[in-house]
């Protein structure tokens, strides 16, 4: 430790930090800090100017650590790595302060204080990094096969993907049958293609694929390894058999439910009230004339926004707060459709708002020029449907009459459903996948990584991840193709080292650490030199820390911040400013 | 008590004319660019809205089309192509239809056949009226009031008047039901009805609510000259008949020589006007003309032609001429009268000033509604 060398660089980021931290004084008191070898100031440290100064300082004066002194780590911590390597240096040899969010930007009007603030944290940070080792990346070698679950149209379309690439597929589903709630659709909007016909024609590919493997009538009962080499059962409904696979990826594309309403929710339950996807499969079959239980049909009311946009209430206290997207467009669609049998039925819309966005738009405009009449309900005064005297009556605010009641005579009530998260506990279980709020499953970023889960290797597509279309769904599963697909091509993935280790010679294996774990299969129990000891799988530990503290021997440690670390930047921190 | 709609209302009403209903999105655009519209609430869009719905109750009781002068900002302003304002025009056809209980305007309107048809028939007993009981034909000189005595043809207009007074007020009395009816809640004092009396006879001699409407005022003033025109020539021909028609010929500036080449002017440049504009489909307003449309200028346009034509065939002392011209004359202005005002467009003359009259007995009812607490604190 002694003779360590560490350049102390602090950024005034333009004015941002050095409007508020008297930057001069927080270098003239690092200067001093033992281990300090050089302390510098830069107008902006991640400039390319800033850096390129940097790495001459790092090889003039031999330096083997760095402090910079910026903004978050979460801004720049990868940039300054960066230049760490180009430097010479072990990237991890590298340490951030973040002094802009944490002092200029927190204590704006307490300058003085903010500069103390900042002392002491580059303080820390330099005890920090004056007990740093060098680290290196944990390289797996990845499988190049990939399992997808759920062979609807956004898995099939993402196993073909994948194979285009030469990754080897398993596809696996559930049901005897592939395709999932598509072929039930028939003609299905923009572009009035049967959905029988898409399923079928990704079948045919995919039979014509021979890196494709198909397993219908299959489950996923295990799941075990990391990113880029996951070991994988799938057993057969009836349990007869159970196959073993190993994948570098998997895609989890297993869809929805349609929202199914609750007896006597707007009618349910009663003839004449169906869902949208009931109404559907009333619809190929219709000639000339719509007929419902062997009459015929002249009116039909669409009441939207069923199973979506929930509010809470006594009855429903885990209500469905979100829009299911495709709704609007699908009852839109299919009054098209329904006005294509039959050009003189009455259709009324009663929503709420209609989101045919995009393209669909031209959908919304056409159903209206083909007879269909919009009206908006409150949203805080839904409709009701009514039987007096046997014929359905369905009562409804009108918006545009001043909230004035109507009551709309209907052959026909067709609730335009929304989507559901699917009942998938065993698979969620097995694969550990996060779900959110609304009970789908949940991406890393919505925006930036879309497709990505808190899982390595695990790729969430589809409407599993929330409602989407179905163009959307296969955009979403082609994405976590490419994602997945990256991964594996390349052949290898690195790792953070930054991870839980355990000195096995103070370890007696209580069990602590493994409890506290929240990353299924990271700890395990081992036997070593003749005791049961705690292994931590390097490529399942996300380095949260979490079983540190707990560890009654204090013998794990976290790469990185080891508890030598946290101690001398502790000290650091609290030693007073003379 | 829930109002049940009818579905498919929209249809019904389209038979009148119209623009494309179901096109309508409901954004308001027009009902933003009507300058009409701000005190009574949102039309177009509303009137477009209860046909979409199928509201006929609240449509029957609805003074909105009848508050529209057709300035047709509202149809360009639409970003639908949905045609408001002439939607509003279908409107006022279908409320003619309705508010008459006979039954014939609802024919007249949707069958072109029969309206016609019923034109022809009354034409037809017109001129069987004169082949049955016309006076002596005298060809030495011009004597109409020989051929067609004053006092009988006088006896003829008042019962006209007297079955078209009928009619128009039958109607209109409907209407006052289901417009006052449809604002619930309110009750009108009768006196509030007599107080209002007079915005009845302002608004059917001056048509001052369309001069709220934005644009250049020459439409406004062409129907005022047609109003006055028009009116000039119902006062000659059913008050001062007996002066009107005389077979000495008095001089130039005579009044009921000067008043009849007023109206028979105003009304001739007009209803030229008012055709050419139509054939030529320039403004947006003339775009789309119903046959009623037609039927209603070529009448009023051929009753003042043969009007003159009898006057001029008098000067210039042309006896046979003068007789059949006036048979003709007869023969055109009774179906006029007798079919297009208690049945057709000419219908507007009444209910739009009645609609102006119930507007301002409403309005005057609320205020009193609204002052009512503040006057009992």
């Amino acid at each position: 430790m002694i003779g360590k060398r560490i350049g102390a660089f602090l950024c005034h980021c333009g004015g941002n930090i050095s409007d508020y931290v008297d930057e001069e004084k927080v270098r003239a008191a690092v200067e001093k800090e033992s281990g300090v070898a050089v302390a510098k100031t830069f107008l902006f440290a991640c400039s390319e100017a800033s850096q390129e100064e940097m790495i001459r300082t790092i090889r003039e004066e031999k330096l083997d650590g760095i402090v910079i002194a910026s903004c978050s780590p979460k801004l720049h911590l990868d940039t300054f790595r960066a230049m760490a390597r180009r430097s010479g240096i072990n990237r991890y040899m590298y340490t951030q302060v973040n002094v802009r969010e944490q002092c200029s930007w927190a204590h704006r009007h307490e300058r003085e204080e903010a500069t103390e603030k900042a002392i002491r944290l580059v303080r820390a940070g330099v005890a920090h990094s004056r007990l740093g080792v060098p680290l290196t990346d944990l390289r797996i070698e990845t499988t190049p096969a990939a399992l997808v679950v759920g062979a609807g149209v956004a898995g099939m379309r993402a196993a073909l993907a994948l194979s285009d690439m030469g990754i080897a597929v398993y596809l696996v589903e559930q049901a005897a049958r592939v395709g999932g709630r598509v072929p039930a659709w028939g003609k299905m909007f923009p572009n009035d293609r049967e959905g029988a016909e898409i399923v079928d024609t990704l079948l045919q590919a995919i039979r014509r694929r021979e890196n494709i493997t198909l397993f219908t009538g299959a489950e996923v009962v295990e799941k075990r390894g990391s990113v880029g080499d996951f070991s994988v059962k799938v057993r057969a409904a009836d349990g007869t058999e159970e196959i073993a696979l190993r994948v570098g990826a998997i895609v989890v594309a297993t869809g929805f439910d349609p929202y199914l309403p609750a007896a006597g929710e707007f009618g349910y339950g009663a003839p004449g009230v169906v869902t949208l996807p009931e109404f559907r499969e009333l619809l190929p079959a219709a000639e000339g004339k719509l007929r419902y239980r062997d009459r015929e049909v002249r009116n039909i009311v669409y009441i939207y926004c069923v199973g979506s946009r929930q509010a809470a209430a006594k009855e429903n206290p885990r209500p469905n707060l979100y829009c299911s997207r495709y709704c609007c467009t699908a009852a839109v669609h299919t009054a098209l459709l329904a006005a294509g049998v039959d050009a003189g039925v009455n259709q009324y819309h009663l929503y709420r708002d209609m989101r045919t966005y995009g393209k669909n738009e031209i959908l919304f405009e056409e159903a209206g020029r083909k007879g269909s009449v919009f009206l908006r309900y409150p949203d805080d005064a839904p409709p009701v449907v009514e039987r007096p005297g046997g014929e359905l009556l369905v009562r409804v605010r009108d918006v545009l009459l001043g909230g004035e009641e109507i009551g709309i005579p209907a052959d026909l009530v067709v609730l335009v459903t929304g989507m559901a998260p699917r009942e998938n506990a065993n698979l969620v279980n097995v694969l550990k996948l996060p779900v959110g709020a609304g009970g789908f499953f949940n991406e890393i970023h919505p925006k930036l990584r879309p497709v990505e889960t808190m899982i390595d290797g695990v790729f969430i597509s589809g409407a599993a991840q929330g409602p989407k279309t179905l163009a959307e769904s296969v955009a979403s599963s082609l994405a976590a193709v490419s994602k997945g697909a990256a991964l594996l091509l390349k052949g290898y993935v690195d790792l953070s080292p930054l991870v839980a280790k355990v000195d096995t010679e103070a370890c007696a294996w209580c069990g602590e650490c493994g409890n506290a774990c929240p990353y299924d299969g990271a700890v395990e129990r081992v036997r070593q030199g003749g005791k049961e000891v705690a292994y931590v799988h390097p490529a399942l530990c996300k380095g949260c820390g979490g079983c540190v503290p707990v560890c009654p021997a204090e013998a794990v440690g976290l790469e990185g911040y080891t508890n030598d670390q946290v101690k001398a930047m502790i000290d650091a921190l609290v030693r007073e400013i003379v | 008590m829930t109002y049940r709609v009818e579905p498919g209302l929209h249809r019904d009403v389209a038979k009148f004319g119209g623009g494309d209903v179901t096109t309508c999105m409901n954004c308001g655009t027009c009902t933003a660019t009507c300058p009409q519209s701000a005190e009574t609430g949102g039309f177009p869009r509303r009137i477009i809205h209860l046909l979409q719905v199928g509201h006929r109750e609240k449509l029957a009781g609805s003074l909105e089309p009848w508050l529209c002068y057709y300035c047709g900002d509202c149809s360009e302003s639409c970003p639908r192509d949905a045609n408001p304002g002439e939607t509003m025009m279908a409107a006022r056809r279908y409320l003619t239809g309705m508010y008459d209980w006979t039954g014939l305007g609802k024919r007249f309107y949707v069958s072109t056949w029969w309206e016609i048809g019923a034109i022809a028939a009354v034409g037809l007993f017109t001129v069987g009226l004169f082949a049955l009981f016309h006076g002596p034909v005298v060809t030495g000189r011009v004597e109409l009031n020989t051929f067609a005595p004053v006092k009988w043809v006088e006896i003829g207009d008042w019962i006209m008047g007297g079955v078209l007074a009928f009619l128009l007020l039958s109607n209109g009395w409907r209407m006052s039901r289901w417009v006052m009816g449809a604002g619930k809640g309110v009750d009108v004092p009768f006196s509030l009805y007599l107080r209002k009396l007079p915005a009845f006879f302002a608004h059917f001699a001056t048509q001052k609510r369309w001069r709220e409407c934005e644009g250049p005022k020459t439409r406004w003033l062409k129907h005022f000259l047609l109003v006055t025109g028009y009116l000039t020539m119902m006062m000659l021909v059913i008050v001062g008949l007996r002066w009107f028609q005389t077979d000495e010929i008095v001089p130039f500036y005579h009044p009921t020589r000067l008043l009849g080449y007023y109206a028979a002017a105003a009304l001739l440049y007009v209803t030229g006007d008012f055709l050419l504009g139509r054939l030529r489909r320039k403004d947006g307003i003339h775009k789309h003309s119903e046959p009623t449309d037609w039927v209603f200028l070529v009448l009023l346009g051929l009753a003042a032609l043969t009007g003159i034509l009898v006057h001029a065939f008098r000067l210039l002392g042309l006896p046979l001429a003068t007789y059949s011209t006036y048979v003709a004359h007869m023969a055109i202005v009774v179906p006029m009268l007798v079919v297009e005002v208690p049945f057709g467009k000419w219908g507007h003359m009444f209910y739009r000033p009645f609609a102006a009259y119930l507007a301002a007995v409403k309005q005057g009812a609320a205020e009193a509604a609204s002052l009512g607490p503040s006057r009992a604190a």
